[in-house]
């Protein structure tokens, strides 16, 4: 473990570089270029919302207007999109940079951590545009309930808890990167692994209370699915941060802290442990 | 990007300090699977084994000096990048040992890892990151990498404009601005025009004239024995003979025979993929190559005598057949063309009447090839006739190399000469020097 993060210190311009180049090339050669990163998220968003609220006519809590769904729903994109991108990309990673792998002595361990970063920072954009969206509705341009609805149940509005935020983006990045670490020394045992972690990620995404409110699960009887969800706790613990201005649950944010380094520490060590017979395996 | 390695100098057993490398037994077994599934058992079940082993490289020894030039051959397969691999550090050795003593940059692939979207300015900086290269030392070089790439104001436009020249121009230029102390090169001069190639070459010979060690990899005897003092040949994962450049060049030379007449016991006669035509009253049954000592061979060197020897057999009346033959190189250059008829002093066959069979043949007094894959095809027409008619066409009807290890000229084709210099030095008078013809 040392060994990695002396590796990582030692290679962090290459990093830098890697995560520098990851985030252009997203946009290089499009001619809106960053403006995508606004686009995309808001696109998914709309998209969403279309399907969830309307089409499916999925209900929230009582006294929840459709904005403060559609904010919900984006915090939600946001982080599950760091994450899912992460992992996948972590997962085929070491194939698609086999030439560096056999051909150079490459410290292959910053592969899995740039993907991270360059997701974290990608999704950074997403949560400005989620808080534009909120000091809209909570201050420029109130919600008034609609006459006989209940009240809402919180108020919109994020507050002085938004220092909260760098704790959760740590904590979400050790969890994501020891996925990914994990994953990626694995699918070169089994390519199969890439194949099947985009269903897997689809399933995820669907089990986790992004696009529903977490109340319908527990109705359902299936709140033990919650109970072990990770990203449940981390997407939860942000929007109370990002839209209603409160500080996170504290033992979530622990809970999750606490899966977060064990992951890490199986993923790096499996991968430190693999990690000379990289270029023999692919 | 330009794929240099660089590897932490492995500390040397005290006594042997004058060693750039040492193996010592070095051998890399890959794990063949015969099912993908088979690693993930492997993993999960250690204690059982699921693969087979494959020796790519074993035994090998070798003590190479600081500041030598090396050069290691052998044919495709012979494990030649598996060991510049296990000397740049890239794979571990399955069994014995490999200590290398200082920075190594290996072109074992230029420009591998240039991102296509991104402008040469931003790969060679990625490309020197991923070197290991400091923020300081990149800014230092930049300037003499786009200044060797030669790209002038492309170096601004994204890689994937670039012309494969381009590219190779700038991973070299990148690999080599690394400053090793050992540079190992896979092969990657083949490519580029002949003035970069030049640049190349000088680059390498101010590399040897710091006294640094470099080490060649090619399968090309010829052009390794110019540049290095100590040949490694590998044969199917061995070291055969490793020494001076001339001991091992007799060594490859027979092994190189060896192997090139493995195709004439397995050539086949009768369904060549070539085309043949004619009217086919003579039909040609046999061709044959033929080496001094009168064996059938089919690898020959510069200046050795060799005859070709074609049977005949006849089924038809014609008038005046003529035999000629064509050697080609194997891109198609016409060589040389010839027969016995089209002389001072012809041979004429004259009415020849069904069941004759005869052997024709060419005496070659010295070949003037040099090292190449050629050809043959053999022309059998009729001169009777108004217009020449072909009687039995063969197409590429034989092909043979010819492996050149002495290097005493370039090109294709050996030419006697003779040369003379005459000097005219200050108080010593008129001199002149004449070489051998």
């Amino acid at each position: 473990m040392l060994v990695l993060i002396r590796s990582l210190r030692k290679n962090r311009r290459l990093l830098q570089d890697m995560v520098r180049r990851d985030l252009r090339a997203r946009y290089v050669g499009s001619s809106m270029g960053f403006f995508w990163s606004v686009i995309f998220p808001l696109l998914n968003l709309v998209i969403y919302m279309f399907v969830f609220t309307f089409v499916m006519k999925s209900r929230w809590d009582e006294g929840q207007s459709n904005q403060e769904v559609a904010l919900l729903m984006l915090a939600g994109i946001l982080v599950w999109q760091a994450f899912a991108e992460t992992v996948s990309r972590s997962t085929n990673t070491l194939v698609e940079n086999q030439n560096l792998i056999q051909k150079v002595v490459f410290p292959s361990e910053v592969l899995p951590v740039y993907l991270g970063v360059s997701a974290l920072v990608n999704m950074l954009i997403g949560v400005a545009i989620a808080l534009i969206g909120v000091a809209f509705y909570a201050w420029i341009s109130p919600i008034v309930p609609e006459a006989g609805a209940p009240a809402p149940q919180r108020a919109l509005g994020f507050s002085y808890t938004l220092v909260a935020l760098p704790l959760l983006f740590a904590i979400q990045l050790v969890f994501t990167i020891g996925l990914g670490f994990f994953f990626s020394a694995l699918n070169l045992f089994l390519r199969d692994v890439y194949h099947v972690m985009g269903v897997a990620l689809m399933v995820g995404m669907f089990m986790t209370p992004i696009f529903y409110p977490a109340y319908l699960v527990q109705k359902a009887g299936l709140g033990w699915v919650l109970k072990i969800n990770p990203m449940y706790w981390l997407i939860d613990s942000y929007r109370r941060v990002l839209i209603y201005g409160l500080w996170p649950q504290p033992p979530v944010v622990a809970a999750f802290a606490g899966v977060a380094i064990v992951v890490f520490a199986l993923g790096a060590v499996f991968f430190l442990r693999q990690k000379p017979r990289f270029p023999d395996l692919l | 990007m330009s794929t240099v390695a660089t590897t932490k100098p492995t500390q040397l057993a005290s006594g042997s300090s004058g060693s750039a490398i040492l193996c010592r037994g070095a051998g890399k077994a890959y794990r063949l699977y015969d099912k993908p599934i088979h690693r993930l058992w492997e993993l999960l079940l250690p204690g059982k084994k699921f693969h087979r082993e494959f020796w790519a490289l074993r035994n090998v020894y070798l003590d190479i000096p600081h500041g030598s030039t090396v050069g290691i051959i052998g044919e495709n397969g012979a494990g030649k990048s598996t060991l510049l691999k296990l000397l740049t550090g890239i794979t571990l050795p399955t069994a014995g040992e490999v200590a290398v003593q200082g920075r190594v940059s290996s072109l074992l692939e230029l420009g591998a890892g240039f991102h296509p979207e991104f402008s040469g300015r931003d790969n060679i900086h990625l490309a020197c990151s991923i070197l290991g290269m400091s923020e300081e030392e990149i800014a230092e070089r930049f300037p003499k990498i786009v200044d060797f790439s030669e790209l002038g104001d492309f170096i601004e436009r994204p890689v994937k404009t670039y012309s494969s020249g381009m590219y190779v121009r700038l991973g070299f230029a990148v690999a080599s601005s690394v400053d090793p102390d050992i540079l190992m090169i896979d092969e990657a001069l083949s490519v580029g025009d002949e003035h970069f190639k030049g640049k190349c070459v000088n680059r390498l010979n101010e590399f040897r004239e710091q006294g640094k060690t470099t080490i060649f990899v090619s399968h090309d005897m010829g052009s390794i024995k110019s540049m290095c003092q100590h040949v490694v040949l590998l044969d199917r994962g061995e070291v055969l003979e490793q020494g001076s450049a001339a001991k091992v060049a007799d060594e490859y030379l027979k092994r190189a025979k060896a192997r090139g007449n493995e195709r004439l016991s397995s050539y086949d006669r009768g369904t060549s993929v070539y085309p043949r035509w004619g009217t086919g009253e003579i039909e040609t049954t046999e061709v044959e190559m033929l080496d001094p000592a009168g064996q059938p061979s089919l690898v020959f060197t510069p200046g050795e005598p060799f005859r070709v020897r074609i049977r005949y057999k006849v089924h038809g009346h014609v008038a005046n057949p003529v035999f000629g033959l064509g050697i080609y190189r194997s891109d198609g250059t016409y060589v040389n063309g010839a027969n016995h008829h089209w002389r001072e002093r012809p041979i004429e066959i004259a009415d020849c009447v069904p069941g004759e069979t005869g052997v024709v043949e060419m005496r070659f007094d010295a070949l003037p090839l040099l090292s190449g894959s050629f050809y043959l095809t053999t022309f059998l027409y009729d001169h009777g006739k108004a217009a020449p008619t072909a009687i039995d066409h063969r197409e590429h009807v034989l092909s043979f190399d010819v492996v050149d290890v002495r290097r005493l000229q370039h090109g294709m084709l050996f030419l006697p000469s003779r040369w003379s210099v005459v000097r005219d030095q200050p108080g010593m008078g008129v001199s002149t020097l004449e070489s051998d013809a």
